[in-house]
């Protein structure tokens, strides 16, 4: 931890930066890192607080190995987004802003990714899937499942 | 330049806003966040107003005034606009009672129940009838809320002391978050997620003790809706009168505004117009002046000693009883210890009862001034000791010695932090870290007791002299040492701020001679911080008479020694050691104490806010505090008291019927009283201490000869001691108060992680500290900030001085029974 911080000078303006360096480290904000963040550059634990719930970038939870989004926009919405949302959380037996617990998947929503004409928008870590629906879920996570076999292979 | 508002051309300065232009000539626009102190927030926009030439709506409160403007604050559309918004604050605020068409006769008739778990209308709230809400509801007019109603349904906070938090009754305008970001510079509350589903938070949504809170109250004062509320006034009646105070817990002297309802004192909050504190106050000035006039160990009557049990008799007899037996000491044989938390008149009548009465040179004062006055005349000057504490915020470069001021003494810390905010440096040169250490630029962290060294060698780098022999000893490296003198340097008359802890002891002189010299190589200035209400004021009264007073250890030895027989305690927490055993005791004070247990007499006296008199704070400030409550049982002055012993051991020149014809006397006898009237003081006019000074343009020879003790194996530890202010003449405040200690114990005895962990230690565990020379015992607290060898205490200030324990004293750590 320490050496992540002294990768960033003092400055208060640090944080946001300092905040992704951290997430980049732990794939999260562990909680225990904002007062060491606070000493460091000077911030009141409250205020990185702050800062860290208004952006859905950070969480302070352990995260998955895969981020699953599925776009709620209205554009995604009315093409059947809940239903294909639904899909994500009976097969990952989760609900939308949870982890499962094998640590492999971390399902969210979010409101809108800008690319409305090719919804509805699946985005897995890097990767976007446009016009999903329903029947396309099974095969995007086996995917992600098979990855994690093959390297144990 | 012109402003027209409203049709009226207004002659105004530059630099305001359309609001407070338009408050300052009475019009009213209506706001929810913005707040005299605060920067413009625009967050609620009910201050929205039409100007000339500009599109749209704009927030009044964000909106500086131009030469020529005109401004519409109240047009048919305005009003409209505004119910709006109001409508959509309240859905997210319990809106029942508001708008309920029942208010007028529901007001009457039903009083507010308190005891409820959530508030979910104004008749269940205890902000009832104190609430800006309420009034800017009944202002714009809302009846009717168009909107569908949310509610957040959080649960209730009520785990912290002093207040709770109901975040389901907060419209989010900020204030909290501003004013302890912008004013307090603690930023303990935060705005936490976003969107709908904002709320004001700490850290982790931890407790506010938690989160670095200092409960100095001013969320609290500024919430305009019952989302805060004082724990201690939650059952009470509404206000129904207000009055002025001077807060009696520590030197600055802040002044309070006083709620009373029917005749009771409700809480009190800092006055906006203290000219010491600008509406600021600390946790003791906030919440803890209630505790200590309605405290449970208030004595009312007074007691005497028959048949070695104390009896409740009147005053008559009492003073009689008292005056007869005092009539058979001697002159030595008698003493007179007061606290300096007594008014001028009180102390002056003291001072005269022990010269010209008991005819002894035994008196002492309690805490001391400080030794700085005095041992500034040894060495030879008299430094200027009046300054205004709003100085401070306009140095350029801060230098804090040893002193842990945004504990002790909060309100100095403000300025000091506003200092910082406009760019001065701050330097501390402390062995503990200031609590609040983000706004240091540099921390010299020094050992403890080796400030003298430290400042020997700033006044080596300053003047370009070698190095001495002792240089080593301070362990701060050089090049630290360096960057500090370029600091000082650079800065126009920096300000040096010291407390009494840092030229307490043996190295006191040296201390202070260095600081002396260093302030005049840079062209700065010291500002003493002062102890008690009233040290500075005892000490300008007893500088005036001609007989000194004795130190208060040579006078306990002398009780010990049997030489002095009598003593007359005034408001002195002083504890007597077990071995001394006055033949005759008088206790003259307001709580049960130790003391009182041992008593002779004890005769009640009226605590500050049943009293008038004359303070004078560290700045040489004279204010005068008003007599807000009637006092308690049978209490009276201690001024009143102390004549009433005197008139009946038989002495004239005693008959004072009121403080004002005290404080005539005092006026004619000593000049620096010179301009202190009561009518004066109570109009606020601005009187200060007359002193003569000769700070002659001078460095002073100092040799650094006080070395820290060293290699005493059996004591491992280091000891910092910090004064604690937290006692009110005989009442220990973190003793009394159980949400104070909560907060803050002045038995805690700080320590590092790493050795508590050595030592098995755990938090509250009972420890003592061990010296040659003394012991403390205490709570095991343990600290982070600390380093390993080290361990930090803040004994009230008498144990402190009967112990001979001073600053980097090497002690050892046991755990206690």
């Amino acid at each position: 931890m320490q050496k992540i911080l002294d990768e960033f000078g003092n400055s208060q303006k640090e944080l946001i930066h300092v905040l992704h360096r951290v997430k980049a480290k732990f794939g999260y904000i562990p909680p225990e890192t904002i007062p060491e963040i606070s000493r460091h550059l000077k911030i009141t634990e409250s205020e990185i607080y702050g800062v860290l719930t208004f952006y859905s970038a950070f969480s302070l939870k352990p995260r998955g190995k895969h981020t699953v989004t599925v776009c709620m926009g209205t554009a995604c919405h009315v093409r059947g987004g809940p239903k294909i949302l639904e899909e994500f959380e009976r097969r990952l037996n989760i609900e939308a802003g949870h982890t499962t617990e094998d640590k492999q998947f971390t399902l969210e929503t979010v409101a809108c990714l800008g690319c409305c004409a090719i919804g509805p928008v699946v985005v897995v870590d890097d990767d976007y899937y446009a016009q999903t629906t329903v029947s396309k879920v099974e095969p995007i996570l086996e995917k992600y499942k098979k990855e994690k076999k093959n390297a144990q292979d | 330049m012109k402003v027209i508002i409203d049709g009226k051309t207004i002659e105004a300065e530059e630099n305001k806003t359309i609001l407070e232009l338009a408050r300052e000539n009475g019009i009213y626009i209506p706001s929810l966040c913005d707040h005299p102190g605060l920067a413009p927030f625009s967050g609620c926009r009910l201050c929205l107003v039409q100007i000339k030439g500009k599109k749209g709506y704009s927030p009044s409160c964000s909106i500086y005034i131009e030469d020529g403007m005109e401004v519409k604050t109240s047009t048919q559309e305005l009003r409209k606009l505004r119910k709006n918004i109001l409508e959509l604050i309240l859905t997210e605020h319990p809106n029942a009672c508001l708008i309920c068409s029942e208010k007028k006769e529901c007001d009457e008739h039903k009083a507010t129940i308190r005891k409820v778990g959530e508030v979910t209308g104004c008749v269940l709230c205890p902000n009832n009838g104190d609430c800006e809400l309420q009034e800017i509801v009944e202002e714009i007019g809302v009846d009717i809320v168009d909107f569908p109603s949310y509610y957040r349904d959080m649960e209730v906070k009520r785990d912290d002391t002093f207040f709770d938090r109901n975040y389901n009754l907060c419209i989010l305008c900020g204030r909290c978050v501003r004013i302890c970001h912008e004013v307090r510079g603690c930023s303990s509350l935060s705005f936490v997620k976003r969107g709908p589903e904002t709320v004001v938070s700490t850290s982790l949504d931890k407790r506010l003790i938690d989160s670095n809170c200092q409960f100095c109250g001013a969320c609290l004062d500024v919430c305009p809706t019952g989302a805060l509320i004082e724990k201690g006034k939650k059952y009470e009646s509404l206000a129904d009168d207000k009055a002025e105070m001077l807060c009696p817990l520590c030197s600055v002297g802040c002044k309070l505004e006083v709620n009373l309802g029917e005749g009771r004192l409700l809480n009190t909050q800092p006055a906006a117009d203290g000219p010491a504190n600008h509406g600021q106050a600390c946790v003791k000035g906030r919440f803890l002046i209630k505790d200590l006039v309605y405290s449970r160990k208030r004595i009312e009557k007074p007691l005497i000693r028959r048949k070695k049990k104390l009896e409740e008799v009147d005053w008559n007899e009492a003073l009689d009883w008292v005056a007869g037996k005092l009539k058979k000491y001697k002159g030595k044989e008698t003493a007179v210890i007061r606290s300096t938390q007594v008014s001028c008149e009180d102390g002056y009548v003291l001072r005269r009862f022990a010269d010209e009465v008991l005819k002894t040179g035994n008196i002492s004062s309690e805490p001391a001034f400080s030794p700085y006055r005095e041992l500034a005349q040894k060495l030879g000057f008299m430094p200027a000791l009046n300054y205004k504490i709003e100085e401070i915020s306009s140095a350029e470069t801060i230098f804090i010695l040893s002193s842990n001021i945004s504990v002790s003494h909060p309100v100095v810390w403000l300025e000091i932090m506003k200092a910082v905010k406009n760019g001065a440096r701050l330097i501390a040169a402390s062995p503990i870290e200031l609590q609040s250490n983000r706004f240091v630029s540099l921390q010299l962290r020094i050992e403890p007791g080796t400030e003298n060294i430290l400042l020997g060698r700033l006044q080596k780098i300053l003047t370009g002299g070698e190095s001495f022999k002792a240089a080593n000893e301070s362990k701060v490296e050089e090049k630290a040492l360096r960057e500090a003198a370029e600091i000082l340097k650079s800065g126009k008359s920096p300000a040096f701020i010291f407390g009494s802890e840092s030229i307490q002891g043996p190295i006191g002189r040296e201390v202070l001679t260095k600081l002396w010299n260093t302030a005049f190589l840079t062209k700065g200035r010291l500002y003493y911080l002062g102890l008690e209400s009233n040290s500075r004021g005892i000490f300008e009264l007893d500088r005036n008479f001609s007989k000194k007073g004795r130190q208060i250890g040579l006078i306990i030895q002398d009780v010990i020694d049997d030489k002095v027989k009598a003593l007359y305690l005034a408001g002195s927490r002083i504890e007597l050691p077990k071995k001394a055993r006055p033949e005759f005791f008088i206790v003259q004070d307001s709580y049960i104490s130790k003391n009182t247990q041992i008593a002779d007499a004890v005769l009640p006296a009226a605590v500050s806010a049943e009293t008038e008199g004359v303070f004078v704070n560290m700045e040489g400030r004279v204010q005068k505090t008003a007599k807000v409550l009637k006092p308690l049982g049978e209490t009276r002055p201690d001024w009143w008291i102390t004549s009433q012993v005197a008139k009946r051991m038989g002495a004239e020149a005693f008959d004072y019927k009121k403080p004002s014809s005290i404080i005539k006397e005092i006026r004619n006898n000593l000049p620096g009283f010179a301009k202190v009237y009561y009518p004066a003081l109570e109009k606020s006019k601005e009187i200060f201490i007359k002193e003569e000074t000769s700070q002659k343009g001078k460095l002073f020879t100092q040799e650094i000869t006080s070395l820290p003790e060293r290699n005493n194996k059996r004591y491992p530890f280091r000891l910092i001691l910090f004064y604690s202010l937290d006692s009110y003449r005989n009442l220990s405040l973190s003793e009394t108060v159980r949400g104070f200690r909560m907060f803050r114990n002045s038995q805690w005895i700080h320590i590092c992680l790493e050795d508590a962990d050595k030592l098995k230690l755990k938090n509250g565990d009972s420890i003592e500290v061990l010296s040659p020379h003394g012991k403390i015992k205490g709570i095991a607290r343990i600290t982070k900030t600390l380093s390993p060898g080290l361990v930090a205490a803040s004994p009230e200030y008498p144990i402190f001085n009967n112990l001979g324990l001073s600053n980097g004293l090497q002690v050892m750590i046991k755990r206690g029974k």
